[in-house]
């Protein structure tokens, strides 16, 4: 993240126009919000921290299992893109966000939905995610870790086939001395198994279910 | 019939049964067909499904598919560009269009040899599902937001989809066509985009298979439902799937006069686990017991990998019933 804070504004009043347009989903107004705090002299790591980080908190509490949806989730994720955007023109550097996730949708699977969600809830908490994309293969993911001294590693999965990929990170993490860093699933389908059923550290529900287990990973708190 | 009926929906695990590829198994109505009625005979099931994947539609309206021999196709290139007007769309004629025709194929065939001895079910994906198919999901659920009357006219598009391809399955021999809707799910947009956008366009599916001869109507959507199954009677469905969301009872609660079928978990037919199996299938004829109206199944598709055991445990359950 950037330095020690700039000059601008730091109430959390000048932050409540970002806050709002968060919450409603509207990215077009969001960017535009973000680039005229900048603009006034904030920093960046204010802005994701008051701003965005402060909102999913927010839209978070609201998000029960109940209630939580793609649609809604799909436009504030929308949202958070345009900010890291205009903050990030070339995305978080090794250097900069709390910690660095490495994130894939499994071989055989084509459908990345749920984790692109991920990846914008996450990135609005002010993480750092590297995102393999789709129908990668498991070495490629482990690999990334390895790279990217990822802290963890996400899986989503919505079709029963990538089990059997989930299955094989174990074993492939162990293999390259990275036994320590654990493995986190989610998606329609994973999240009908429990973790010890994928081999896995952690099921999450949705993705700010998920998002609460890697907080508490890096704050070193023990897992709930 | 004398026992709960048993109506897992077994889709591609017929195929993988019958020692088949999925990619041959939806592309050969015979093929499909053949290994429909041996999966009912192995298992003791009372239905068979003319069900094929979530591309058909969109291959139908031209969008290329990828296929694999062990898992369903993806639709890899979307018949619609995010900026697109649904208004240059014209219905695919299902006799011709794309691997409709297996799906007719498949229907004539069970219906001809299994007669009225069991259930023969078409399938169509639902308005939503159908619109996803066209745009892709993500921006299926943008012009939600970003421009309503283009989505509005989208789901008109796909609501006269199912309503063209349903017919064609009923024509076929069809009992009834089911409407699958996994992306009208509340797990995809909210109960309340449900009601308002959703809820009127199954109306019209439903009236029309009805209207078409469907023996009766069932609908079909996974994830947790909570939040909308109270309006499936008003919206026509004389047959409603639960997903393990929901516990029997609280399903009962929403919809106290329509037919239920569910819940098993789907993902619980991975791993060997007949015991377990065998115990809440039980447990949900149970539930339905004095209240009838209730089709033994699972919440959502078993998978093609499905361990046999487990789902001769789901047939088992019902013995004594």
């Amino acid at each position: 993240m950037d330095g020690p804070h700039t000059s601008g504004p730091s109430t959390g009043a000048a932050f409540q126009p970002l806050v709002d347009a968060l919450l409603v989903g509207d990215h077009k107004l969001l960017a535009a919000v973000a680039q005229r705090l900048i603009e006034q002299g904030c920093s960046r790591e204010q802005v994701v921290t008051d701003g965005l980080e402060h909102a999913m908190g927010l839209l978070d509490d609201k998000c029960t299992v109940e209630s939580f949806n793609l649609l809604e989730i799909m436009l504030v994720g929308r949202a958070v893109s345009s900010v890291v955007r205009v903050l990030y023109p070339d995305g978080y550097a090794p250097t900069q966000g709390r910690a660095t996730f490495v994130i894939a949708t499994l071989e055989g699977d084509v459908h990345d939905l749920g984790k692109n969600i991920v990846r914008m809830v996450l990135a609005g908490k002010g993480f750092r995610v590297v995102d393999l994309g789709r129908d990668c293969p498991v070495d490629d993911l482990v690999g990334a870790a390895q790279r990217e001294g990822a802290v963890a590693v996400l899986v989503s999965g919505l079709i029963s086939p990538v089990v059997s990929q989930v299955r094989k990170l174990r074993p492939a993490l162990r293999a390259c001395g990275l036994a320590h860093v654990p493995v986190v699933a989610g998606g329609a389908a994973l999240k009908q198994l429990r973790p010890e059923a994928l081999d896995v550290d952690y099921v999450a529900e949705n993705a700010f279910d998920g998002a609460h287990y890697l907080e508490r990973h890096v704050s070193g708190a023990p897992a709930a | 019939m004398d026992r709960t009926p048993l109506v897992p929906q077994l889709f591609g695990h017929a195929a993988v049964s019958a020692g088949l590829s999925l990619r041959d198994y939806l592309h050969d109505g015979e093929a499909l067909a053949h290994a429909q009625i041996c999966a009912r005979e192995r298992y003791r099931t009372d239905a068979v499904f003319a069900f094929l994947d979530f591309g058909v539609e969109a291959e139908a309206l031209g969008a290329p598919l990828s296929f694999r021999d062990d898992r369903y196709p993806d639709v890899v290139g979307s018949v619609l560009g995010a900026d697109d007007d649904p208004a240059r769309l014209r219905l695919p004629e299902p006799a011709s269009a794309g691997r409709m025709p297996v799906c007719l194929r498949a229907l004539r065939t069970m219906r001809g040899r299994l007669g009225d001895s069991a259930l023969v079910a078409g399938a169509v994906a639902g308005p939503m599902t159908a619109c996803a198919q066209l745009y892709g999901i993500e921006n299926a659920l943008y012009l939600a937001i970003d421009d309503p009357p283009r989505l509005a006219a989208a789901l008109d598009f796909s609501t006269r989809l199912a309503i063209r391809y349903g017919l064609a399955q009923l024509d076929a021999g069809a009992h009834a066509v089911i409407v699958f809707d996994p992306a009208a799910s509340p797990a995809v947009v909210p109960p309340g985009f449900f009601r308002e956008f959703l809820a009127p366009r199954l109306e019209r599916v439903l009236a029309a298979l009805r209207d078409g001869g469907a023996a009766f109507t069932w609908l079909n959507i996974a994830g947790p439902t909570a939040g909308i199954l109270d309006c499936y009677a008003r919206i026509g469905a004389d047959v409603a799937t639960f997903d393990y969301y929901l516990s029997a009872a609280e399903a009962c609660r929403l919809l106290p006069r329509t037919c239920l079928a569910g819940n098993l978990k789907s993902l619980d037919f991975l791993d060997a686990a007949p015991d377990r199996i065998e115990r809440q299938a039980r447990a949900l004829v149970a539930a339905f017991e004095g209240r009838g109206g209730f089709l033994l199944s699972s919440g959502c598709e078993i998978p093609p990998e499905a361990a046999a055991g487990n789902i001769a445990a789901m047939a088992a359950a019902l013995s004594g019933d």
